[in-house]
């Protein structure tokens, strides 16, 4: 849709398995782009991806604002430099009341964390996060796939194709692989064991994450894993409800803080993401010997100069109150 | 042959500002002690390498701060413990099991939760041999050493009061973390009532004068399992982290709290015991133990308080607030109070904590003002 200005919102939201960007236009909030790529353990360098697209755009546009989400969001909002770091949850809400204001309830998956958002009258009153265990979420889809020799997109097709999926535990990953190469054993065809994984999977997120809060309708599934067609139909079959996945699933975290970016009426600092195409960008770190709690404190570096400093427990660091000086303090890695 | 005079060295675990009542009471006794370091990662994974994986979090950090200090030269553990059915029961046993286990030779005194006469014969044995290290001069000052004990506790927990509610509309909420932590320590070197309360009003003066916001800062309710909601590096600082997040937090568990809770002596604190059970009735009808009933009183009386959340903490495995979280759950529906579960275990879960509590606040602004910006 062309537009009046070439001035964009941006929403980045760097998750453990992806990074994920939303260009939104300013005027319409129509969105202009989306790109999804695998963060690979480096954070830094799916931010560069991220902004070499953006910095390819003709025009060039201008962003007005821009907020970051995931749990990578502090960082990619330094290196950004915006003070609009939202956590997931919320921006997840935004990004589904948008697309479906009535919504209830929202399930959403990701690489390692998944939670329920209840929400009422576009509002989130209540919500869940997996514990201490990364059962049941993308990742550990991922690296299935990858042990039987499938892509982790087909699953969902593989998982349709079956009639009777294979009971397998999904109470825990150690147990659910153990369960899995059983059944492989014993001779089980793969699209039956593929499909008793989704059930195993969507029984663990309705016990261990879901648990007791209420699923009402109308739900939205959100997040990497709702392109999976097997966890859909399995939520569909032990909810009863139907589920309606967004259109935007897979970016639905960096569309909710684009959006929010949209709502914020003050006075933002400069948008210098684009630099970090063509600068070096480097982060050192050290380990502060103040007190006992030896913090590795983390210091970002804009070619050869010091930007900002954070992960200091006290905050003397990110505070200001004192600055890097390596004669006093020992042990920079 | 040359007299062996023995000298005993008393240690203590970390609990928040505790070690600060400890010391206080051994110093004034003259009694000999050793003060473990902080709690730090190092003090967990001492914790960690020892035990069975399935222990809670509060044992593991208890017994590395002990290893911590015997380390150092401590020979004698006092440790407070208290009834089944939490693990806590049998917590302050397992310890030593592990300890001993570990090749350390030491003595150890339990001080009862609840004083009474089982709890007098568990340390028989160690208190006869205690009798006889003790000097006269110990006896004598003994009182005098609970009352400047107890003083100091109750300044460290007024400054904690202090700082919890103006960091929530402070500035620079680190300023207000600086202050505090000065003031903990001008109030530990203080020496008699006097010096004592110079040092307790300049330090609430001192957090009291910093910077302010004008925000309107949200209320918080902390309720779950002791050692969790007092001992920050367990909790993973939640009340700084809400602190800082514009929130005030009132915590449920103090120790005089507990103290007073467990030695029976003041009356007012039996009444509010026997009206925190009756409030935590419609939802469980006998003690389950630990601080499970309280947990669910506590939500209730946040909720008639006007409280916009609960935080509820515990320890991954925690017997009792597995089952107060399950209760939890319909107490929330019921009263439409927002409660967080948090659940404390030993990975590095800063991150993941952040993302709830931001959350949480979201919920809780939403809620108060009808949208979050």
């Amino acid at each position: 849709m062309a537009s009046k200005s070439n001035e964009i919102f941006l929403g980045i939201d760097v998750g453990s398995v992806s990074t994920k960007m939303v260009v939104l236009d300013a005027d319409s909030l129509s969105m202009l782009d989306s790109l999804y790529v695998r963060t690979y353990g480096d954070p830094q360098a799916s931010m560069r991806a991220a902004m070499i697209r953006l910095s390819n755009r003709q025009p060039l546009p201008v962003v007005r604002t821009a907020a970051t989400t995931g749990s990578g969001r502090t960082l990619a909002g330094r290196l950004i430099n915006t003070n609009i770091i939202k956590n997931e949850i919320t921006t997840h809400t935004l990004a589904a009341v948008k697309i479906m204001p009535e919504v209830r309830t929202i399930v959403e998956i990701g690489g390692q964390d998944s939670k329920i958002i209840i929400v009422r009258d576009g509002m989130a009153v209540d919500f869940a996060m997996n514990t201490v265990c990364a059962a049941g979420t993308g990742s550990f889809l991922d690296q299935q796939s990858g042990r039987l020799g499938i892509r982790v997109e087909d699953m969902g097709e593989i998982a349709l194709s079956s009639n009777n999926p294979a009971s397998i535990s999904g109470r825990c990953t150690v147990f659910a692989e153990t369960d899995m190469i059983h059944k492989q054993q014993i001779g089980a065809p793969m699209n039956d064991i593929v499909a008793g994984l989704c059930r195993a999977l969507v029984k663990n997120y309705l016990a261990s994450v879901a648990r007791g809060k209420p699923i009402t309708p109308p739900v939205v599934f959100q997040g990497g894993v709702a392109a999976n067609k097997g966890i859909v139909r399995e939520f569909q079959e032990q909810t009863g409800c139907e589920i309606h996945v967004s259109p935007y699933y897979g970016v639905a975290g960096a569309y909710g803080a684009a959006l929010l970016a949209s709502m914020v009426k003050t006075e933002q600092p400069a948008f210098q993401g684009l630099e970090l195409s063509g600068k070096e960008h480097r982060i050192k770190s050290f380990v502060c010997k103040k007190c006992e709690e030896s913090c590795s404190v983390l210091m970002l570096y804009r070619d050869g100069a010091l930007l900002s400093y954070w992960n200091d427990r006290c905050g003397r660091y990110s505070s200001g109150e004192v600055t890097y000086n390596p004669l006093v303090t020992t042990g920079e890695k | 042959m040359s007299v062996n005079i023995f000298i005993m060295k008393v240690t203590f675990p970390h609990l928040g500002s505790m070690y600060i009542f400890c010391k206080a009471m051994a110093e004034t006794a003259g009694i000999p002690y050793v003060l473990p370091r902080p709690t730090s990662n190092h003090t967990r994974e001492i914790g960690e390498y020892s035990t069975n994986e399935s222990v809670c979090l509060p044992l593991k950090i208890i017994l590395g701060n002990f290893v911590d200090a015997l380390d150092q030269g401590a020979d004698t553990i006092v440790m407070v413990g208290s009834g089944p059915p939490c693990r806590l029961g049998l917590y302050d046993r397992i310890i030593k099991v592990v300890l001993t286990d570990m090749g350390y030779s030491f003595r150890w005194l339990t001080i009862p939760g609840i004083f009474n006469w089982q709890a007098l014969l568990q340390n028989r044995e160690e208190a006869k041999v205690l009798r006889r290290e003790l000097t006269a001069g110990n006896y004598f000052r003994f009182p005098w050493a609970m009352v400047m004990g107890w003083k100091k506790m109750i300044w460290c927990e007024h400054l904690e009061r202090t700082a919890a509610q103006i960091r929530a509309i402070a500035k620079n909420p680190a300023e207000v973390d600086r202050l505090l932590s000065q003031g903990l320590v001008a109030i530990d070197k203080a020496q008699g009532v006097r010096s004592l309360s110079v040092a307790g009003n300049e330090a609430i003066a001192s957090i009291e004068g910093v910077q302010k916001t004008e925000r309107t800062p949200l209320k918080v309710m902390m309720v779950g399992e002791v050692y969790t909601v007092m001992e920050p590096s367990i909790n993973m600082d939640v009340e700084r982290r809400l602190g800082r997040l514009g929130v005030v937090v009132h915590r449920s568990s103090y120790f005089s709290t507990h103290i007073r809770r467990g030695s029976r002596l003041d009356r007012r604190m039996l009444k509010d015991r026997q009206r925190l059970m009756d409030m935590a009735r419609p939802y469980l009808n006998y003690d389950v133990g630990a601080e499970c009933n309280f947990s669910v009183a506590e939500t209730v009386l946040g909720h008639r308080q006007g409280y916009d959340g609960v935080v509820h903490v515990y320890p991954f495995s925690c017997m009792p607030e597995t089952n107060a979280a399950t209760v939890l759950c319909s107490v929330s529906k019921d009263l439409n109070i927002p409660v967080l579960p948090v659940v404390i275990d030993r990975q590095d879960m800063g991150l993941r904590i952040d993302t709830q509590l931001e959350a949480f606040v979201d919920i809780m602004t939403w809620r108060r003002q009808g949208r979050i910006l």
